[in-house]
């Protein structure tokens, strides 16, 4: 086993600490400046000195945040603390273990399938960068629209296609497998269907129009959808005299819908002898202009009539409308010549998605989630764009494609997590990662799993419901983890308890704590993680089964995991281990979860403070 | 981290930092979510970039923001600053100064020659992070392509005097209750609760003929959360209308529609009562109706950041709709200085500013200067 030194990098919140005692307390040398086997840095590794990572390079290291770590109090108290995470690090890395030598080529083509803003310009941007784009066109003309679209804005941004796009027009794509970096995709074009791998895709159909249900029992003949309201064959042409514009009455419309009803109703109302009467619920005018849009109606002389719940109803055969009127609580009819239904824009979800086998569920690969922006889903590598995902048209469509071209361009360049390892001499090719793993990173290929070379965030999901402990993230073993913690927990004064917390939650609130000169518990033990699923039961257990009194899991709020199911992982975990320790007559409160994100540092402190407190209690 | 050196203007000596070079392209002003976002968009890109903010810590308002999950995320995206701010410091690229301020700009060639002060500020609300370093001098910036991520300005709720802010007790905006709440608990014994929207939005009278978009979310969220911190209060939720936020908004909305009282209507004046400030508003009969409360809470809408008018006319900008920013040749708009924007907004119109920057580097012309979104 190597043995470990120390690289003492002064930083703020590290004043009054002395490197050569801590450096004894934890047994580690202190750096000289020589030869080193594996080492412990104060500091990440984005703050570390050139020379000091150059020094390191190929070593076994572990970098902390100490300060993070550390926290307020008295001298001899933080000194105690940095002991015990130094014991922490130095338990690792006298592990000697490197992260895995491995040389991941991740494919560098991207598939852009659909039409309109959103494919124009999500193949114009990873061009740009230099990934061969194949641009799988619905159609034919690269330079047409989707549904709701400004025609000449796409065909401005198509005027300038820079090198590298290959079109491939009326092609479909009809199954797709893998994740970043290995995918596969289906190709039904004109010649028949053709195989063809990707690093990255990205799904952006042009969509189409979709009208509001009409109220039911209206007479057939007199609805129509909003897009068939053309300035040719206006009013005056159809002898229109009162005309109805439905805005989210059959269903709830969007303010960009809303917006189009506004736009229409106020050109209709400018012909002679026509009275236009918008029919809604909400007023939704946040669209760009569309509060002046609403102004400029109401003045035009469109009457606005706001409908409660359940209206209008119908008489008259269906050619009668009847709501009644808010302020005045009396009853309105309406006989209009015609009624035009608000529409909005969306596209099919694709059929190939549905197949459970090989995709989550689309409640989980696309659930509505502060964390998946920017036309990401929970597969890395596999973006949704435009009318599909229902982002307006116009200017945000073009920022969600940038924004998924920049994502999926870091992700090719290595971006990624280090692939997690996997043993094919103990896997039992159960293929529980490849179904736990929320990026789709493992693949079962010819009977052995392979991760895909550019999918994975290192959330641990997999190292922690493996059951024949074969996948681990590199560093983030079990083995590693649990030593780690021994070497930390033998140095922690009791009663001692171990925090477990997430990277995305947990971990920036205690660092902010810490900084501000929080005092923690002396035998807080923390275990800073990428993600809360990395803790499993068998984690938990053998962290008490080591003399740790109590263990606090704490990760983010339900539905804002970055791996989409970590925490809720996380929190089961727990509550199996609570479960474990109540039937064994042990107190099951010295294990708890807490949900929090990253600015609530004051939820932390107190779920600390009162897990202290019962270790207390039970001493 | 830069390339550094002195250079003789107008006689003094005056630090520069070279951003034309191919390794620090891009100047980002201002700090908040859009800035930060824009920076680390173009880190994706593999371009590194300076972002330049003129208080004390990054972050921007939201970094005050609170947390409105009860159990489950409401999707506020208050967090994605912090989740920013962490992934921006594990980028090494991505350079960033506090305390500056700009105060000129000069063409210089498709790019710009700008010119920073140090700025003397308020202390620092939080520790610093290893990547907040203040200005310490005055410092020029030649720069391939501008973005300017500056943010808005919250509406002043005492221009709506008859709304009672800063005169009647227990009048307070949004902004406030958030931070009292970010601090944990609700003032007082708040039990009865009124919250005001579009103070400063969609009126005619201040000629202010736009949606803030945001606030319908944001106080609703709030109200949601208030009421689950201390659970026997009332909400009576005073609106024109409640704007759209998709699918599982809707879902949501239904929730709280049977939870709170919601009345179609904005008070017209807020005066103090025996026992706390007093809503007159419209009835549903049209009739003007008194009500008591703890507690009025103000949704103040959002506005063209103060700098707008002296940025537009450093850079050369034409101003935008409704005073909010637009851009230019190499000069590029991320965020709510563009118009009203949520985080989440702000961090994808960030994208797009950041691609469009990477565009201009190379072709020495912007390919589509953003449209103001207002």
């Amino acid at each position: 086993m190597p043995r470990p030194t120390l690289c003492w990098v002064a930083a703020p919140g590290l004043e009054g600490l002395e490197p050569p005692a801590l450096a004894m307390a934890a047994g580690l040398d202190l750096d000289q400046g020589g030869a080193l086997e594996a080492a412990v840095v104060t500091v990440p590794e984005v703050q570390a000195p050139d020379k000091l990572r150059a020094r390191l390079l190929g070593r076994p290291v572990q970098w902390l945040d100490l300060a993070a770590e550390l926290g307020g109090g008295g001298e001899g108290h933080r000194g105690q603390r940095a002991a015990a995470a130094l014991s922490r690090a130095a338990g690792r890395a006298s592990l000697g273990t490197l992260p895995p030598l491995y040389s991941p080529q991740p494919n560098q083509r991207v598939l852009v399938a659909g039409q309109g803003l959103a494919a124009l310009a999500a193949a114009r941007q990873a061009a740009l960068l230099g990934h061969p784009v194949l641009w799988a066109l619905s159609g034919d003309d690269p330079a047409a629209a989707g549904a709701g679209e400004d025609a000449s804005q796409v065909a401005g941004l198509a005027a300038g296609l820079p090198e590298g796009i290959e079109l491939a027009p009326q092609t479909e794509l009809t199954n797709l497998t893998g994740a970043g970096g290995s995918f596969t995709a289906w190709l039904k074009g004109p010649q028949g269907t053709a195989r063809q791998r990707f690093g990255a895709v990205a799904l952006a159909p042009g969509g189409a129009y979709r009208a509001e249900p009409a109220p039911p029992g209206l007479a057939p003949d007199l609805s129509r959808p909003l897009s068939a309201c053309q300035p040719a064959s206006l009013a005056s042409a159809q002898g229109w005299r009162q005309v109805a514009i439905l805005a989210g009455v059959g269903q709830p419309a969007t303010a960009q819908g809303f917006a189009r009803a506004l736009a229409t109703a106020y050109a209709l109302q400018a012909q002679p002898g026509v009275q236009v009467t918008l029919l809604f619920r909400e007023a939704l005018v946040a669209a760009p202009q569309g509060e002046r849009l609403y102004r400029q109606a109401r003045q035009a002389g469109v009457l606005m009539a706001r409908l409660g719940d359940g209206e209008p109803r119908l008489a008259d055969q269906g050619r009668t409308l009847v709501w009644q009127d808010q302020v005045l609580a009396e009853d309105l009819e309406l006989a209009p010549d015609v009624v035009f239904l608000c529409e909005e824009t969306g596209a099919p979800w694709p059929g190939f998605l549905d197949n459970n086998l090989l995709w989550p569920a689309r409640s989980r690969l696309l659930p509505e989630h502060a964390r998946l922006d920017g036309g990401r889903t929970a597969r890395a590598g596999f973006y949704v764009l435009g009318a599909l995902r229902g982002t307006p048209a116009g200017e945000d469509r073009l920022a969600e494609a940038a924004a998924a071209v920049h994502d999926l361009h870091d992700l090719l360049g290595g971006g990624a997590a280090p692939l997690p390892a996997v043993r094919t001499l103990t896997c039992a090719r159960c293929l529980t990662c490849v179904r736990v793993c929320p990026h789709g990173v493992p693949e079962h290929v010819e009977d052995h799993i392979q991760p895909a070379p550019a999918a994975c965030l290192a959330c641990g999901i997999c190292a922690a419901e493996c059951p024949a402990h074969a996948i681990a993230p590199p560093g983030w073993s079990t083995a590693e983890l649990m030593e780690g913690l021994a070497c930390g927990l033998a140095a922690a004064p009791a009663p001692a308890m171990v925090l477990m917390a997430c990277g995305q939650s947990a971990m920036p609130a205690f660092a902010e704590l810490s900084r501000s000169g929080h005092v923690w518990p002396a035998g807080l033990l923390v275990l800073p993680l990428k993600c809360a699923g990395r803790v499993g039961l068998e984690l938990i257990l053998r962290v008490l089964s080591l003399g740790a009194e109590g263990v606090l899991v704490a990760g983010c709020h339900e539905g804002m995991c970055r791996s989409v199911t970590g925490n809720l992982r996380a929190r089961l975990a727990t509550g199996q281990a609570a479960g474990t320790l109540s039937d064994l007559g042990l107190g099951p409160e010295a294990v708890s979860f807490l949900h929090m994100a990253n600015n609530q540092p004051q939820a932390l402190a107190k779920a600390v403070e009162a897990m202290y407190a019962r270790l207390g209690a039970v001493e | 981290m830069h390339n550094r050196g002195p250079r003789r203007v107008g006689g003094c000596l005056e630090e520069i930092i070279f951003l034309s070079a191919l390794d620090k392209p891009v100047l980002i002003i201002g700090g908040g979510v859009a800035g930060l976002a824009a920076a680390l968009e173009l880190d994706r890109r593999g371009l590194a970039s300076l972002v330049v903010e003129k208080g004390p810590n990054l972050g921007g308002q939201a970094r005050g923001f609170c947390c409105k999950a009860l159990e489950v995320c409401a999707r506020c995206g208050a967090c994605r600053v912090g989740d920013l701010l962490q992934q921006a410091a594990q980028r090494p690229a991505l350079g960033a100064l506090t305390q500056a301020l700009a105060v000129a700009a000069q063409r210089q060639g498709a790019g710009w020659e700008v010119t920073l002060i140090p700025q003397e500020g308020p202390k620092p609300t939080s520790p610093a992070l290893a990547l907040e370093r203040p200005l310490g001098e005055r410092l020029l910036v030649q720069t391939g392509a501008v973005i300017l991520a500056v943010g808005h300005q919250v509406f002043d709720a005492r221009k709506k005097s008859r709304l009672g802010y800063g005169r009647v007790p227990g009048v307070m905006t949004a902004g406030e209750l958030e931070e009292t709440l970010a601090k944990g608990g609700l003032p007082g014994q708040a039990r009865r609760l009124a919250f005001v929207q579009c103070v400063g939005s969609r009126d005619q009278a201040l000629g202010r003929l736009y949606c803030s978009r945001v606030c319908c979310g944001f106080a609703l969220r709030l109200a949601r959360l208030a009421r689950y911190l201390e659970p026997g209060s009332e909400v009576t939720f005073f609106h024109m209308d409640v704007q759209d936020y998709g699918q599982a908004w809707r879902a949501e909305l239904a929730e709280m529609r049977a939870g709170m009282r919601f009345i179609r209507a904005i008070p017209g004046e807020v005066r103090p009562g025996a026992g706390g400030p007093l809503a007159v508003f419209a009835g549903p009969d049209g009739q003007p109706q008194e009500e008591e409360f703890d507690l009025v809470v103000l949704a103040t809408g959002l506005e063209p950041p103060v700098a707008a008018p002296a940025l537009s006319e450093m850079f050369g900008l034409t101003p935008g709709a409704e005073g909010f920013l637009t851009g230019g040749q190499g000069v590029l708009v991320a965020g709510s200085a563009g118009g009203p924007r949520s985080i989440a907004e702000s961090i994808e119109s960030a994208a797009q500013a950041a691609a469009s920057a990477a565009e201009h580097l190379v072709s020495g012309q912007a390919p589509s200067p953003e449209v103001a979104h207002a």
